[in-house]
């Protein structure tokens, strides 16, 4: 009996230990994905920052001025872009996404069309019958400019035709590699800030015809950098997961070690006393 | 000629922060040249080639779709992609046109139509813009 326990929990302990092997391998294949993600983070956000003023000059530089990025309609139909991951084991970060943006039309009477960026968010759209307009995965790790201005250019076609009459984008702020915070964003019709220093500017044709051309551009930088920013989020909140499970194999590991030690004492008590009253019997 | 500051920016990295003497671009009017002093400008960028020169000597790059402006301080171009002639992956290039060629033929929609025909058109100019390499 006492050794039939022995042999089951110095089972428990191994198999806790090759989990852990794997846990601590994601660990820090998701800390080097991590700090990569980060900087590619960082050298998106210029260009991003920098065609946001440019947009914010014109607008308010040309105060008569409206294009149909910038026009609100009624709301009828919306798109939604959804960034999540394409694996799982990275703790809430699909799910906290997922449920925010399954969560924000819960007021509309019509289901928003979607369009998935990442297998998870793909899945999960799907199975609940939203109308898919594109679903893409595997592109979010080395995301191109060129990827990122295809899915801006289906995007602003629907706006354009009518088809839809906002667009939002969900995705995962990156704010410390402990935390990360699920964020939507409207992407169309945009909303510019009124500049107070904009100064003098000669649009070549024109500010709406300059402005409209930035729009598609800015639209894929911000896809671009929404995607790698929840990579980035991604790659933080599988760090924390399998950092957390590691730590628990180990307290695993170490309880059941006291077992086993508890059992194999026993049983050699056990046997002792069986020794001793065998003897005793013989005197 | 008189240098002036110049920053190239794509949505990967900044491709270029310095002086130079002269930019020529290709915007959606035309080729459009900047000297130092000129006045607050600012355009669309269409697929094309972009030169600028340093110490006389004139460097070319393939640039997709963005936007230049000049500004007192500075000029700054934004672009999506920006690949000098001597970086250029000729064969990637080469096979990126063959991909969008049949791309065309095989397209169903529009959309898809244009989306292989603006592939097409970037492979094109960087398979030229490579040759004055």
């Amino acid at each position: 009996m006492a050794s039939g326990n022995m042999k089951a929990i110095k089972r428990r302990i191994k198999s806790v230990g090759s989990t852990r092997q794997i846990t601590k391998a994601m660990e820090l294949v998701a800390s080097s994905k991590l700090r990569k993600a980060k900087s590619r983070a960082e050298l998106a956000r210029p260009y991003f920052n920098e065609l946001y003023k440019t947009m914010c000059e014109i607008a308010s530089a040309n105060t008569d001025f409206s294009t149909i990025f910038t026009e609100k309609r009624e709301v009828k139909h919306k798109l939604f872009i959804v960034i999540a991951g394409d694996r799982g084991l990275a703790g809430g970060y699909n799910s906290n996404v997922l449920k925010m943006a399954a969560a924000a039309h819960k007021d509309d009477a019509e289901k928003p069309k979607i369009l998935a960026i990442g297998r998870k968010a793909g899945e999960f759209f799907s199975k609940r019958g939203y109308e898919m307009v594109e679903s893409y995965s595997n592109i979010a790790e080395d995301i191109k400019p060129n990827t990122a201005q295809d899915i801006a250019d289906i995007a602003i076609e629907m706006f354009s035709k009518g088809e839809v009459d906002e667009v939002y984008v969900f995705y995962t702020m990156f704010v410390s590699s402990m935390s990360q915070q699920p964020e939507s964003m409207r992407v169309l019709p945009m909303d510019t800030v009124q500049l107070e220093d904009y100064g003098t500017m000669n649009y070549d044709p024109s500010p709406e015809a300059v402005f409209n051309r930035i729009v598609p551009k800015f639209t894929a930088s911000l896809i671009q950098c929404a995607v790698v920013e929840s990579f980035a989020s991604e790659q933080g909140a599988r760090r924390t997961a399998m950092e957390n499970a590691t730590d628990n194999a180990d307290a695993m590991t170490e309880s059941l070690s006291l077992l086993y030690n508890r059992a194999r004492q026993a049983s050699i008590t056990t046997e002792i006393i069986d020794i001793v009253s065998g003897a005793s019997a013989q005197e | 000629m008189t240098p002036f500051k110049l920053q190239i920016i794509t949505p990967e990295k900044t491709v270029f922060d310095g002086e130079t003497e002269q930019v020529i671009v290709r915007t959606t009017v035309g080729d459009v040249g900047i000297l130092n002093g000129h006045e607050p400008y600012c355009a669309a960028i269409s697929i094309g080639q972009m030169r600028i020169m340093i110490d006389g000597q004139f460097r070319r790059a393939a640039t997709s779709g963005g936007i230049i402006k000049v500004s007192k301080e500075k000029t700054t171009i934004l672009v999506q992609t920006c690949e000098w002639s001597d970086e250029i992956d000729v064969e990637r290039a080469n096979a990126a046109k063959a991909t969008a060629e049949e791309r065309i033929k095989a397209a169903k929609s529009d959309k898809e139509l244009l989306l292989a025909d603006a592939k097409l058109k970037r492979a094109l100019n960087r398979i030229d813009t490579s040759r004055f390499n």
